[in-house]
């Protein structure tokens, strides 16, 4: 049995999730089971995503290749689990944990009857598995066709509040994301007509082959690659969906959008680029460059538009736009060290704006009030809650012995390394202007006089999530090693590409 | 609606209709279509009678219980399809090397576990059809 | 240059596939009303189906099916028309949401038009904490 489990380990912490998530809908009438089933399949996917992890670490380096179907590459689907996807298994698995945790008992405020919630979980674990899909796959069709499951659910997720601007915030992101799909879809038909290959290790190799002969439909290839993957993962110029989607949708929901569906388009938008077009064309075409312009104006556009923002959620989202900024600009150093602080930063950041929406959430729920001014004296009416939003800041401005700060340092080492000034700018100007803006929220929390009226923590499963994700924040940011370490080796994997 | 001749000409084509979606979708591993398409042609059968024998006897034809359970089971039964291969060792997915009977090529029974996949498959596109055209006519009353 | 409009005319059909790419992109991101927008994304996507088909195309080719061809008959390749089935799926479901969505907006606003609902916003849903920032 566990050889058996193990040999289907990478399809496992895919079809975990989807799995449970098939047979929730007939249970809608027992809320209760309903939860725990959801919360099984992600401890499941964790406990999968793990066991992938320790299995791959023994390889030493060599990927775990598993062939859906038994039909071996060019032909058939091929899952890959390095170590770039065991570092992605991890993070998506790892947060959606307390995520639905903290969904647990606590939706029917924001989303309505038990049917709704119910689909509420099928989209979540929908979500969750195709996050993980995305992870371990090496085919180009495969991405597509994940990348729609994660657009899908998306939209469903933002949509399931029963608020018209909910409706209108998910309407804007379906039209934009399925504008982002098309541009991919297109892109990816651009480089199978190229190679005549939809595995990504073959069409990689072929197209560096090629690509002298075809230089301007490669060029558009990238082009269309890089547009659709911006506009699904908020890049900059392109993010004008995020903040209405990811400040309208049900907090947990904005915790998985913004901490892990983002993440999974610009994941997808690294293997594009480094696994299929290869260092020596994305040099030719300087899009590195174009990367690192597109990375640093994120920074600091996104900040400074989160600082004019008067609702929590909605600041949040802003500094959602910033911080892929800086994901974008590691991916665009062409680095090992740059590399290394995206893919670290990736992790934390997933783990500290999870935190930071779900104590929003928690919030905005116990106080009925969304503005940052009105919040005053909430730090010690909800001292939990507040910690908890308290050590996520401090995460996300990057201060030491925290999780956010090793990823921003290396990001720094590696701008440097590249010998250029403007991202190291960018990244402190950043980390300033996001205390600029993630301060003022704990002063007016805990310096400010209470207004009279009962605030208090949310319930014990919320209050367990919270701890979960505030206690990662600082352990991984005390003893980052063995993660730091996975995230080298996962930057050396994508710079064999270079 | 209290069209005679609709009525009655319904009657008589859209069982043909939904022999034939059932058709298309057992057929798609051997002849183009398969199952999305079959699956399409069950559900409209089934939306043309809602259409035109009214709403709420389509409702009493398909219950929505059994749309729900349809619809989450058709995609399971995929899923446990691709099961069948891992207790021998071999992939997710897997087909002939699970130890299927492949058949003769050309005839209904030639693609292993397709054909099953094809009707789970079908069967939740057909339920998904259907559950979303009254999900639409309700949100009109 | 004299022989780009034979070439353009040759692959015609990735001629077309551009054309439409540029039409459903322009609707999409310029037309006020939601139905025009949920149109226009729906021309994209034909524009790139019709790319990947075409691409897959052999003129003269058959339909790869071994019993009903004969021995030097040229396959086409059905790699591409199968992706895109996919892609289809993918389309009618994006349609089926976005529909879902217009329906409801429909009924808390009374118009499909953006600009309006931008208007009627702040007088339907009131200042609940939603406001611009």
């Amino acid at each position: 049995m566990t050889a058996l489990l193990r040999a289907n380990l990478p399809v496992l912490v895919v079809i975990a999730p989807l799995f449970i998530a098939f047979i929730l809908t007939p249970l809608a009438r027992r809320i209760r089971l309903v939860e725990t089933l959801a919360f099984l399949a992600t401890v499941l996917g964790l406990g999968a995503a793990g066991h992938l992890a320790t299995v791959v670490f023994a390889r030493r380096g060599s990927p775990f290749i598993y062939q859906l179907g038994g039909w071996p590459p060019p032909w058939g689907i091929e899952l890959v689990a390095g170590n770039l996807g065991v570092i992605f298994a991890l993070v998506v698995t790892g947060v959606s944990v307390p995520v639905v945790l903290f969904a647990r008992g606590n939706l029917t405020a924001e989303v309505g009857d038990t049917g709704r919630v119910t689909r509420f979980y099928v989209l979540y674990l929908l979500l969750v598995g195709a996050l993980a899909g995305m992870a371990v796959t090496n085919d180009l069709f495969n991405i597509y066709v994940l990348v729609e499951v994660v657009t899908l659910s998306c939209c469903g997720l933002v949509s399931a509040r029963r608020h018209p601007r909910a409706a209108e915030a998910a309407f804007t992101y379906l039209i934009l994301a399925t504008l982002g799909s098309a541009f991919v879809l297109g892109g990816i038909g651009l480089i199978y007509m190229l190679t005549g290959h939809l595995n990504m290790g073959f069409a990689g190799q072929e197209l560096g082959r090629v690509w002298p002969d075809y230089p301007h439909t490669v060029l558009l290839a990238v082009s269309f690659v890089i547009i659709g993957f911006g506009v699904k993962a908020a890049v900059f110029p392109l993010h004008v969906w995020l903040p209405d989607a990811h400040a309208t949708a049900p907090s947990p929901a904005s915790a998985i959008l913004s901490g892990l569906a983002v993440k999974g388009y610009l994941l997808c938008l690294l293997k594009f680029l480094y696994g299929v077009f290869g260092g020596v064309l994305l040099r030719e075409l300087a899009v590195h460059r174009i990367l690192t312009l597109l990375g640093v104006a994120g920074i600091i556009a996104g900040s400074l538009l989160a600082l004019t923002q008067e609702e929590l959620k909605r600041r949040l989202a802003y500094s959602t736009v910033a911080q892929v900024g800086y994901l974008v600009l590691g991916g665009g150093l062409l680095n090992a060290t740059g590399l290394t602080g995206a893919l670290f930063y990736l992790a934390s950041h997933a783990v500290i704006k999870a935190t930071l929406f779900l104590a929003a959430g928690a919030i905005q729920a116990a106080t009925g009030k969304s503005r940052i001014r009105e919040l005053a004296g909430v730090g010690r009416k909800m001292p939990l809650t507040m910690a908890a939003f308290t050590i996520g800041s401090c995460g996300l401005i990057g201060l030491p012995l925290f999780f956010g700060f090793i990823g921003k340092w290396y990001l720094l080492v590696g701008s440097l390394e590249a010998g250029m000034i403007l991202p190291v700018v960018a990244i402190l100007a950043g980390s300033v202007l996001c205390a600029a803006y993630l301060l003022p929220v704990i002063r007016t929390a805990y310096f400010r006089p209470a207004p009279a009226v009962a605030w208090r923590d949310p319930g014990r499963p919320q209050k367990l999530a919270l701890l979960l994700l505030a206690t990662a924040v600082v352990v991984l940011g005390v003893r980052p090693g063995p993660f730091l370490e996975l995230a080298r080796k996962a930057a050396a994997e994508l710079m064999a590409f270079v | 609606m209290r069209d005679f001749i609709l009525k009655r000409a319904a009657a008589l084509i859209l069982p043909f209709i939904f022999v034939y979606g059932i058709y298309v979708i057992l057929h798609g591993a051997v002849s183009p279509g398969g199952s999305f398409a079959g699956g399409i042609i069950v559900g409209l059968s089934f939306v043309a009678f809602a259409t035109i024998y009214g709403i709420e006897k389509g409702k009493a034809k398909l219950p929505e219980q059994v749309l729900v359970w349809t619809e989450s089971y058709g995609t399971l039964w995929y899923g446990l399809m691709g099961m069948v291969g891992l207790g021998r060792g071999v992939p997710f997915l897997a087909n002939k090397l699970a130890g299927v009977d492949l058949g003769t090529p050309g005839t209904l029974a030639s693609g292993g576990l397709i054909p099953l996949i094809g009707l789970g498959v079908g069967i939740r596109v057909a339920s998904t059809i259907v559950t979303l055209f009254f999900t639409m006519m309700e949100e009109e009353s | 240059m004299n022989e780009l409009w034979p070439r353009l005319l040759v692959n015609y059909p990735y001629l077309a596939a551009a054309i439409l790419f540029v039409i459903g992109t322009f609707t999409v991101l310029t037309h006020p009303n939601l139905f025009k927008k949920l149109l226009g994304i729906n021309i994209m996507e034909s524009a790139i189906f019709l790319t990947f088909v075409a691409s897959g195309n052999i003129r003269g080719g058959v339909a790869p099916i071994r019993a009903t061809a004969n021995a030097e008959a040229v396959y086409i390749n059905p790699l591409p028309s199968a992706l895109m089935l996919t892609g289809i799926v993918v389309s009618v479901s994006v349609t089926a949401f976005a529909l879902a969505l217009i329906v409801r907006l429909y009924r808390v606003y009374g118009t499909t038009d953006l600009r309006r609902i931008v208007v009627r916003r702040k007088e339907v849903t009131g200042d609940d904490g939603f406001a611009q920032g």
